[in-house]
């Protein structure tokens, strides 16, 4: 279970997330939506720990994250695919998979060839194209191989940021459908974070809402898209 | 073709040697962002420290393998203690624009290069002093005929090609060398894959302070040791890595092989009082011809 209560994160004194306070329940998927500027991508910088927040607190299994280290966090079982696939283009495919490992290469040495073996059957394009490096995919294979880098840490608590943006509508369907699978076949706990909202919901379990840092609806993910006034007033359709 | 022999291979010695100072400076400033000014400064006080232990009766490798291991300290020691707490001070003033971000740790390793300087004038007063070889330094001999080479020069060719193939190995086959690349190239993604990014920052510095300890050593048997003597190899250093690219490893340490052949032609074939001008030169002829470097990329923004 995460749970964040009361996050406040500033940037010069702007309050880009404004007494936050949500949870995300484990083996189910939780997707946060909003306008640009809402504060979507400030909550999950803050939750893996590369921005500190001002005050508030995020617990991870009954560990407390404000305090700890971007590297700790992550070993703790938080792998997050930050925005823009971002992977390391000069990097061929399979280091970029090889580096999510690495921190684990000397405790888990077995799992982590079965793990890389996973994302390639997960993602077979990815075999094909090991060796080229990462610079010469497409939008979509560079979200396929940033996702499979978080996945060979064998995350717990997956933080996706917008991995729709910038993708063909049908490309961004299946990443968000294999995102489902995995959720639903290997308890995996998701936080989505998306601008595309109905993409999202139709995933996912619960919906929050964020408007200029604040919550201003918390409700599953069904109750959510049935409510047009909350679309209009805060997503515009 | 006498004079021609000399200069190859006088060139490939030197060059190998700037190779190394080449592939330090080249470490840092992917790894960090810094231009060390005080790499060859912490070179001279290394080789100091060799110089000491020979004095006191060591022999010429037990000296250079602490020679080398203080580099590595001494490496480590200039990112714990001046530059990591020089840049996460994120709340002060001064640090909030990039420009002085990048500016302040350059001004610290002129710092640095200027105590290490007086240090070993403290210690060793300042003397200029030999430094022995481990091999002897006359021309071979084929028969009754001197080729241009010396035997000691065959050591540096060797030693810097066991060192090249080492690094090649390490950054290409482990975990350590990818994580090393990886943080140099994107930090961020990296500290996300759960690497700490700091520690794999300070070997960086380790291992170039280790690649110039041992310049240090290698050119100092020619030139003498002095706390001056190496500030030359830096400039000739830099054109090697500026000639190689800067970001690129392989870049770099061709670089150094390009700068030696430059001076070394120079040397035979023009005058010794040249060389100076010479590597100057050649520095702007390869920033106007490739500012990119020979193996440098192009920085490719996508958008």
């Amino acid at each position: 279970m995460l749970n964040v209560s009361n996050l406040i994160t500033e940037f010069a004194s702007i309050k880009a997330l404004n007494d936050i306070s949500f949870q995300a329940k484990p083996g189910c998927i939780t997707t946060v939506i909003g306008a640009n500027g809402a504060g979507k991508s400030t909550l999950l910088r803050t939750i893996s720990g590369l921005e500190r927040p001002t005050s508030g607190s995020i617990k991870w299994l009954d560990q407390e994250l404000t305090n700890k280290s971007v590297e700790s966090i992550v070993r703790s079982g938080i792998a997050q695919v930050p925005e823009g696939h971002a992977v390391i283009s000069q990097l061929s495919v399979a280091e970029n998979i090889e580096l999510g490992g690495l921190f684990r290469k000397r405790k888990a040495r077995g799992d982590l060839e079965v793990a890389t073996k996973e994302v390639y059957e997960l993602f077979p394009i990815l075999y094909e194209r090991r060796r080229e490096p990462a610079g010469s995919l497409s939008g979509g294979e560079r979200q396929m191989l940033a996702i499979s880098r978080a996945l060979v840490s064998r995350p717990k608590l997956l933080l996706l940021d917008e991995p729709s943006l910038g993708l063909a509508p049908l490309i961004s369907a299946q990443i968000i459908s294999i995102v489902n699978e995995l959720c639903r076949n290997t308890g995996l706990t998701v936080l989505l974070v998306e601008q595309n909202a109905n993409t999202a919901l139709a995933v996912a379990d619960h919906g929050i809402l964020l408007a200029l840092g604040k919550v201003v609806a918390n409700l599953p993910a069904k109750e959510l898209i049935a409510d047009s006034s909350l679309r209009a007033a805060y997503l515009g359709y | 073709m006498d004079s021609f022999l000399t200069a190859f291979f006088s060139g490939t010695s030197q060059g190998a040697i700037y190779a190394l100072v080449s592939l330090g400076l080249v470490l840092v400033w992917r790894g960090a962002g810094v231009v060390n000014f005080a790499q060859m400064g912490q070179a001279m006080f290394t080789t100091y420290i060799a110089s000491q232990l020979i004095q006191n009766n060591y022999s010429y490798w037990s000296a250079f393998v602490i020679a080398l291991i203080s580099g590595a300290i001494l490496g480590a020691i200039v990112d714990l203690g001046l530059m990591r707490p020089l840049t996460s001070r994120k709340n002060s003033q001064l640090l909030n624009s990039q420009s002085m971000r990048t500016t302040i740790p350059v001004i610290a390793s002129l710092g640095i290069l200027g105590v290490l300087k007086s240090l070993a004038g403290i210690f060793w007063a300042g003397e200029e002093r030999g430094f022995p070889t481990p091999v002897p330094a006359n021309s071979i001999k084929i028969g009754s005929t001197n080729l241009a080479i010396t035997g000691f020069d065959l050591f540096v060719i060797g030693v810097v090609f066991i060192t090249l193939v080492l690094t090649t190995i390490f950054f290409t086959k482990t975990g350590m060398g990818l994580a090393m690349r990886a943080s140099a190239l994107n930090p961020e993604v990296t500290r996300l894959s759960g690497i700490k990014v700091g520690s794999v920052r300070t070997l960086g510095w380790a291992i170039s302070g280790t690649a110039s300890s041992l310049a240090g050593l290698l050119i100092t048997p020619k030139t003498n040791l002095s706390p001056n003597t190496l500030d030359l190899l830096l400039i000739v250093g830099f054109t090697a890595a500026v000639v190689g690219g800067l970001t690129s490893l392989a870049g770099s340490v061709l670089g150094g092989f390009i700068v030696g052949y430059v001076i070394a032609f120079v040397n035979v074939y023009g005058a010794p009082e040249n060389v100076f001008i010479a590597i100057l030169v050649f520095l702007l002829l390869a920033l106007f011809i490739r500012p990119q470097g020979i193996l440098g990329s192009k920085e490719v923004r996508r958008v």
